[in-house]
């Protein structure tokens, strides 16, 4: 369904400037960034040693994992989708790695590159389903993620821990280059990759019309079925990588890698202005969702709260975003 | 009421609570005041294990004069373990004490802590030697194996028989190095029972209760049920309760208050543990003497304040041996 | 169609048991395996409600935990377990309460107003129960007092009232009528004469209400409390409801269909225990049969739209 509030910008002229601007300023986006200057500001006050740089590297390399997450699921959302999944393949991801590593007795590329391939080949079952079959992405990936979750168990039976990787590898976890977190380059890469993907390819455009209007998009000649399988693929790639990324900052994995991971991540994206049902978002505003959401948990403990506080102030802080900038017509 | 009214309030309440917490935000930094910081994590805030250990640390703290910082994963997450000692080691605290849950993953963070000056104990669990200052061990794994088979040989009979567990969670560290001493002291020690099941409970009660009660269908000759998480020990014995098989024993490793019901009334045999609310109190007591600069090494008896001299073995402090709950016992504890 | 799609994968399941395993068929097990479905078909039958207005709720674990504990403390306050009933429904009909003003009346999308809830109340229930327990309750909380081969018909019984009730109002009052209305196109519904923010409302405060009396009847099989009950309930109930064949756009499916759904993901688990399998896979193999499921239709779908263009 068409949003509303867009058809209905004004001209610009002197009153009509302001209008425009009080429009654009009412977006999610902005409206996130506001809450973020608060956060900031607030914790800045009530915490110890919060706006160092020190404190803000290493929430960087905190929330890596989920932010690799959150970005890749910023086009599936886009389409009308979800991907609830993603954790469960980072876990996944995660223990094929340690064990093709340990137990193959293979390098640590080879070990990686069967990571990567396991969060592929997963995201291509959804990809499958979803696109191919045209099967609902929320109980589709409901079933994969019991499914990759249940796979990790019963390859490890829960209790094997892979551990003790080269120094090496650890560095992509627990290193700096140039004096930032490695895996911040990381995600720094994967976000300009999806950045250019959503906002500058056609692919984009492709994405949003999808998620507007599926059968329209359809007979206008998009191929939604590659479209879609696309984003999937993507989503199941960006969970390999974090499964690695993962392993190297803990310096261990275990099949409950990632738990709750993908609650994070679309509440990260959500946050960020991407409408749940599809058809409007962008890259920066799942960026902003991810930062704020880490400000609040790293704040909390910095003032000595406890930490279900920061559950309590999310759900609040998702309401109140999605609440104020939400545009008529269409959330 | 409009979006922009109700997002108002709401706002307005998160102002309040801000400035709140601000105040009491400005009163913690241990160093600034005199008083020191302890900061202290359980493996998982929820678990009512951690919850008992809590009263104790609060007890000592409170003792002491030392400010306790309490918190962790609100669910056995394995990497906010981590960001949560990142944090400590952000804000400046002068002693940490770590339930471990994941030893390879804590290392490494520990290890950056005690870089900055940090005195880190481990208690509950450990992790590698060169991350912490001192362990508060309350019992080696092959110690709580042979004391809950031993109990679970009892319940058998000299005949022996199949033995059920019921376990936490199915990668749970604790739990997973129990069984593995349990089946290596098996064949050496205890040769007529066998582990038949390990089915796993997820720290819930009716989890355990609903895998009980299937348990017993599926293997109808098991002998003896043993739950070792504490969770799962009063819904393993509820459900050997209502199902009426006087014939199956059930032992395990639990909170004195969770099982007292069951002890009383003869469904539960045994409940092992350790006094947790000593553990806790213990652990603070040790950071505590670490941060004023005291050493825990070689053999000399460290003072534990109500606890009185008690065994160091290395680094490690020891807290006593398992201790079995019985329906004889059972009513002079409260945790 | 789905309903009987799941029947027959239900069917086949029992069969390989009934050949591998046949102890799976003893009388007292099949009872057991009632009473512990009857919580989830409870939350189940409030689900589909939700599901079909084109809603979805997936914070019901956390208002299961917390009208669990709300149970507790009435039932230690002294107050007759009728009361206490009352009291844990109420409490449940006033979280979904909550979840219904800021998805009809603030209009914001249900998933994420869901999803905060989900997270502030499981959280904010730690921090006020800080883990502890419900303990020390009167004699009369367990089974209601009335023991439990009793209690265990109460249990089923409930189950099976709450069941029939839905499906009738579902499929043969005007309220049940609204729900499909307003779900298959919202527009059109309330050109007809519905008005959608009502019943959007009344879905989630029923889906609250039941969740308080399945809460309440799992509470009451034990003799105190947990602090943090039904973690994961909100999958395993959307689950079985879309199993069953309530379409997740809304305005299609039926109780018969979550009945199904129920009944096939409540037997699985122990199913795969009695069959041998190794806990370590049971999640795995949970998974597998969702997809099937969901893909089965799949099947038939995509043959009969190819029927019909061709």
């Amino acid at each position: 369904m068409p949003d509303a509030g867009q058809a209905t910008v004004p001209a610009p002229s002197a009153p009509g400037i302001t209008r425009a601007w009080r429009v654009r300023l009412a977006t999610p986006e902005f409206v996130l960034l506001a809450l973020l200057v608060g956060e900031l500001v607030w914790f800045s006050l009530a915490g110890t040693n919060f706006l160092t740089l020190d404190n803000g590297l290493e929430m960087l390399r905190a929330s890596t994992e989920v932010g690799l997450l959150a970005l890749a699921l910023t086009p599936v959302i886009l389409t009308g989708g979800i991907d609830l999944s993603c954790g469960a393949l980072l876990g996944l991801s995660a223990v094929v790695f340690g064990a093709i590593w340990r137990d193959a007795g293979q390098s640590i590329p080879v070990a990686a590159a069967a990571a990567l391939g396991v969060g592929l080949l997963g995201g291509a079952i959804n990809a499958w389903m979803v696109a191919g079959f045209g099967r609902p992405a929320l109980i589709v990936t409901l079933g994969t993620a019991s499914l990759f979750r249940g796979l990790a168990e019963g390859l490890t039976g829960g209790a094997v821990n892979y551990s003790g990787f080269p120094a090496a590898f650890l560095h992509l976890g627990q290193g700096r280059i140039i004096g930032v977190p490695t895996q911040a380059w990381v995600l720094v890469a994967a976000a300009v990759t999806i950045a250019i993907l959503v906002h500058a390819a056609t692919i984009g455009r492709a994405l949003r019309a999808i998620g507007y209007a599926p059968d329209g998009a359809r007979f206008a000649g998009i191929p939604v079925g590659r479209r879609l399988a696309l984003v999937y693929l993507l989503s199941g790639g960006a969970a390999g990588v974090a499964g690695l990324v993962y392993a190297a900052r803990l310096g261990q994995a275990r099949a409950d890698a990632g738990t709750g991971f993908e609650l994070s991540a679309i509440t990260a994206v959500v946050l960020g202005g991407t409408s749940i049902f599809g058809g409007r978002g962008t890259v920066w505003g799942t960026i902003l969702g991810l930062v704020a959401l880490g400000v609040l948990a790293n704040g909390l403990r910095l003032a000595d709260q406890p930490a279900e506080l920061a559950g309590v102030l999310t759900g609040v802080l998702l309401v109140v975003a999605i609440g104020v900038g939400a545009r008529r017509g269409r959330a | 009421m409009t979006r922009r009214t109700f997002a108002a309030a709401v706002g307005l309440g998160l102002l309040t609570l801000g400035a709140s917490s601000a105040c009491r935000g400005g009163s913690s930094g241990g160093a600034a005041d005199g008083a020191l910081t302890v900061a202290m994590m359980p493996k998982n805030k929820g678990n009512p294990y951690f919850v008992s250990c809590r009263q104790g640390a609060e007890e000592a703290a409170q003792q002491l004069g030392v400010k306790l910082l309490w918190d962790g994963p609100t669910e056995t997450d394995p990497a906010k373990q981590n960001d949560v000692v990142e944090a400590w080691i952000t804000r400046g605290v002068q002693a940490i004490a770590v339930s471990v849950e994941n030893r390879e993953a804590m290392s490494t963070v520990l290890r950056k802590a005690r870089g900055k000056g940090i005195k880190v104990v481990t208690w509950d669990a450990d992790a590698d030697p060169d991350a912490r200052d001192a362990f508060v061990n309350q019992a080696t794994p092959a110690g709580i194996a042979d004391v809950l088979l031993g109990h679970a040989a009892r319940l058998a009979g000299p005949a022996g028989g199949e033995i059920g567990i019921i376990t936490g969670s199915l990668t749970a560290a604790n739990q997973n190095s129990w069984i593995a001493e349990m089946r290596k002291l098996l064949p050496a020690k205890y040769p007529n029972l066998t582990i038949v099941d390990i089915r796993p409970s997820d720290d819930d009660r009716k989890k355990a209760f609903d895998e009980t009660q299937t348990l017993l269908r599926v293997h109808p000759k098991v002998k003896v049920v043993m739950a070792i998480a504490s969770p799962a020990v009063p819904g393993a014995a509820e459900a050997v309760k209502q199902s009426g098989r006087k014939d199956v024993g059930v032992t395990g490793l639990g909170l004195p208050n969770a099982s007292k019901p069951y002890l009383l009334d003869g469904v539960l045999d045994s409940a092992v543990l350790w006094n947790t609310k000593d553990l806790g109190y213990l652990t603070v007591q040790v950071a505590t003497a670490l941060a004023k600069g005291r050493t825990i090494a070689g053999t000399t008896p460290f003072p534990a304040g109500r606890l009185g001299q008690l065994e160091v073995k290395g680094d490690n402090v020891i807290l006593g041996t398992p201790f079995t709950f019985t329906k004889a016992n059972v009513a002079g504890f409260d945790f | 169609m789905r309903p009987l799609w799941v029947a027959l994968a239900w069917a086949a399941l029992l069969a390989v048991v009934a050949a591998l395993a046949p102890a799976f068929f003893d009388p007292v097990n099949l009872r057991d395996l009632v009473v512990r479905a009857s919580p989830l078909l409870i939350v189940a039958c409030g689900m589909t409600i939700v599901i079909l207005a084109r809603q979805i709720d997936i914070s019901v674990g956390s208002q299961f935990a917390i009208c669990g504990v709300v149970a507790g403390l009435l039932a230690r306050t002294g107050l007759p377990m009728p009361l206490v009933a009352v009291g844990t429904m109420l409490a449940g009909a006033g979280l979904g309460a909550i979840n219904g003003v800021l998805v009809a009346r603030l209009g914001l999308p249900a998933i994420v107003v869901t999803l905060a809830t989900l997270v502030a109340w499981r959280e904010g229930l730690r921090l006020a129960t800080e883990g502890v327990w419900v303990q020390d309750l009167p004699i009369g909380f367990q089974w209601f007092g009335l023991g439990q081969d009793i209690g265990r018909w109460l249990v089923g019984l409930c189950a099976a009232a709450v069941w029939a009730a839905t499906a009738f109002v579902l499929g043969w009052t005007p309220a049940g009528r609204a729900v499909y209305a307003t779900g298959s196109d919202a527009e059109v519904a309330r050109l007809l004469g519905v008005r959608p923010p009502v019943v959007i409302t009344g879905a989630f405060v029923t889906m609250g209400a039941l969740t308080g009396l399945a809460a309440l009847l799992s509470a009451v099989q034990f003799i105190d409390v947990q602090a943090n009950a039904g973690i994961g309930l909100e999958l395993s109930v959307i689950a079985a409801v879309v199993v069953g064949g309530t379409a997740v756009s809304g305005g299609r499916g039926s109780l018969t269909g979550t009945l199904a759904g129920v009944a096939l993901l409540a037997t699985v688990g122990p199913a795969l225990t009695f069959l041998g399998a190794p806990a370590a896979w049971e999640r795995a193999l949970q998974g597998a049969i969702i997809l099937i499921a969901v893909s089965a239709e799949g099947f038939s779908r995509v043959r009969g739209l190819k029927a019909t263009h061709a």
